[in-house]
């Protein structure tokens, strides 16, 4: 068809194709700033060659729509990292809670949880004090004012305990909506996604999915399954599906044993989230795990502290010379039956200082056998074979290690998510770096700090190889 | 950050450099924790800097006095817990530049055999 329609055809056919990458390019800009927004570049297809007076002219191009310049792979990497970065961030700010409760503040005229360590002292001690003269009202009050600030202090802290895990709850529970929401739109994407460009790069539509999902994978643990026609699955990390492709499945929750547990399908999935890793992962470990953990152990020492005080108390005798009986008992503290729970009731049930049985069984009221024999508890490992101040210094160095722990987690997976973001927005994002570039600063930093590594690795060997050699000499 | 060409990252370059010609010893802990943020940036010339200077650091340990040593010996063991971190960091890049090297392996796939959409490489095991 070796017509001068033909070479207009062929002309305009350029154009057009230039104009469809012009405006392509347009919409890179002008979607610079849109979260999630993906690079797209043109297609170019090859059209028939022209025929004029029988040469053969060009090929011409024909713009055929974009393609984003994404990759699955990668962003399905970032989405697993910013899930294990969003679980310990949750997890972390609940732990930081917990270890202010126990942080002393010397500051402060009040008594507070931060005080449990001094407490435990300033009451035995009064013990101690009273040995020198049993028979003294005020030694006595003084033996009964530090026993009320410490049980006061550890009944606050498990209230606040209680507290901060009822408020991890409602945190927990407040993610299931938002959940829900986002894998609605995810699987009405999905529809969109697979009626429309089946077997293409969907562009903004997939930017929107991608945004939906890197939500998501803030909120909870997932797995994504690539489906036919463009199409995605999402499930938990254990593998209960929340979106199959154009349904989606939604989340419920339900009281059991006063905490928010997660239903899918009517099934229990509270500890497979828990595990899973996101925003809701975090809150439930702490709800579930490291606030049970500290209230078990402040439950441990207050159940032991009292049992052992209230047992040595009722055998002694007190200063108007009676004995406690099994129908009568001379406790201090208020007697637990049971260990849990102990750090909540824990208070002073004495209220008369004569009922303090300084004196031995069967001894003068001058007598000051069993106030030694209670002073010397602070000396006792009557707390799982730890003395109660050693116990407690042990359970706030546990927690603190904790917290360092997760905090090393929590840096190294920022760190990470940062990493893949730098290389996402080099490949994806509309900016003049390519990914040559992006995996060549990825290569040398890690060949960089791999060399910072091992030379502090045998410098800090060294050093404290030196510093032994200096105590030795 | 400093950037090449520019004078305060020059000046940069040269302190850290002086680092281990200085009779004070820089703070470990410091130094272990810019290492962590840099590779987080991926800030790689941040990162030969820092090589850089813990080679110098590593030259200036050998003749150090008694008391230095003493000072360098406690430096490490406060500086243990970031130096956990950095590792986990460097572990967590490694991963990094496994996926990312993987991903190149799949595109250069694609663009040899002219694939669309994601195609694993490893189709020839078996009968797939």
């Amino acid at each position: 068809m070796g017509t001068i329609n033909s070479a207009f055809s062929l002309i305009s056919g350029a154009l057009d194709a230039d104009q469809s990458a012009l405006s392509i390019v347009a919409n890179n800009v002008a979607n610079a700033n849109t979260p999630g927004y993906t690079e797209e570049t043109p297609n170019w297809q090859q059209n028939h060659p022209i025929e004029i007076n029988g040469s053969s002219y060009g090929d011409g191009v024909t713009e055929t729509g974009a393609t984003s310049l994404r990759d699955s792979v990668l962003v399905a990497r970032l989405d697993q990292q910013q899930q294990f970065a969003s679980a310990s961030s949750a997890r972390l700010t609940a732990l930081d809670n917990v270890q202010a409760l126990f942080t002393p503040d010397s500051g402060s005229t009040s008594s507070k949880a931060g005080d449990i360590g001094s407490d435990i002292t300033s009451f035995f001690s009064s013990f101690s004090s009273l040995e020198a003269n049993p028979t003294n009202n005020a030694l006595r009050q003084q033996v009964l004012s530090t026993a009320t600030t410490l049980a006061g202090d550890i009944s606050n802290a498990a209230a606040s305990l209680n507290s901060q895990r009822s408020g991890l709850d409602q945190e927990a529970a407040g993610v299931t909506s938002q959940v829900n929401s986002l894998t609605k739109a995810i699987s009405q994407l999905n529809l969109q996604i697979q009626s429309t460009s089946p077997n293409a790069d969907a562009g903004t539509l997939e930017d929107q999915r991608n945004e939906d999902i890197s939500q998501l994978s803030k909120l909870i643990g997932i797995n994504q399954i690539t489906t036919e026609n463009n199409g995605l699955s999402i499930t938990t990390t254990t593998g209960q599906l929340l979106v199959s492709e154009g349904s989606s499945l939604q989340m419920t929750t339900g009281m059991v044993g006063g905490a928010t547990d997660f239903f899918l399908g009517g099934v229990d999935i509270t500890s497979q989230l828990t595990t899973g890793g996101g925003e809701l992962g975090g809150y439930l470990t702490a709800r579930d795990t490291d606030i049970p953990s500290v209230l078990s152990s402040l439950d441990q020492l207050a159940y032991n502290v009292s049992t052992n005080v209230n047992a040595l108390n009722n055998t002694g005798t007190d200063l108007d010379g009676v004995t406690g009986t099994v129908a009568n008992p001379l406790y201090i503290f208020k007697e637990p039956a049971v260990v849990a729970g102990s750090a909540a009731s824990m208070s002073v049930v004495m209220t008369d200082p004569n009922q303090i049985a300084a004196a031995g069984l069967a001894q003068g009221t001058g007598d000051n056998t069993n106030a030694v024999a209670m002073a010397n508890l602070a000396n006792s490992s009557i707390v799982n074979g730890q003395t109660p101040t050693d116990y407690y210094s042990s359970f706030v160095s546990t927690l603190g290690a904790t917290v360092s722990g997760v905090q090393a987690e929590n840096t190294a997976q920022n760190a990470s998510v940062t990493q893949l973001q730098t290389q996402n927005d080099a490949l994806s994002s509309v900016n003049l770096n390519d990914e040559a570039s992006a995996m060549t600063t990825l290569e040398r930093s890690y060949q960089a700090a791999s060399q910072v590594f091992a030379m502090l690795n045998t410098i800090m060997a060294s050093a404290l190889n030196l510093g032994d050699q200096t105590a030795v000499s | 950050m400093a950037k090449a060409g520019n004078p305060e990252g020059i000046e940069e370059k040269r302190a850290m450099l002086e680092l281990g010609a200085r009779r004070e010893l820089p703070e470990l802990k410091e130094l272990v924790v810019e290492a962590s943020r840099a590779l987080a940036r991926l800030d790689a010339n941040r990162l030969q800097e820092l090589a850089l200077s813990c080679q110098a650091l590593n030259r200036a340990l050998v003749p150090a006095n008694a008391d230095e040593r003493a000072v360098l010996a406690s430096q490490a063991r406060e500086a243990t817990e970031e130096m956990a971190v950095f590792a986990r960091v460097l572990e967590a890049t490694r991963a990094n530049l496994n996926v990312m090297n993987r991903l190149r392996e799949l595109r250069a796939g694609r663009l040899e055999y002219g694939q669309v959409g994601w195609v694993p490489t490893e189709s020839r095991h078996g009968n797939d």
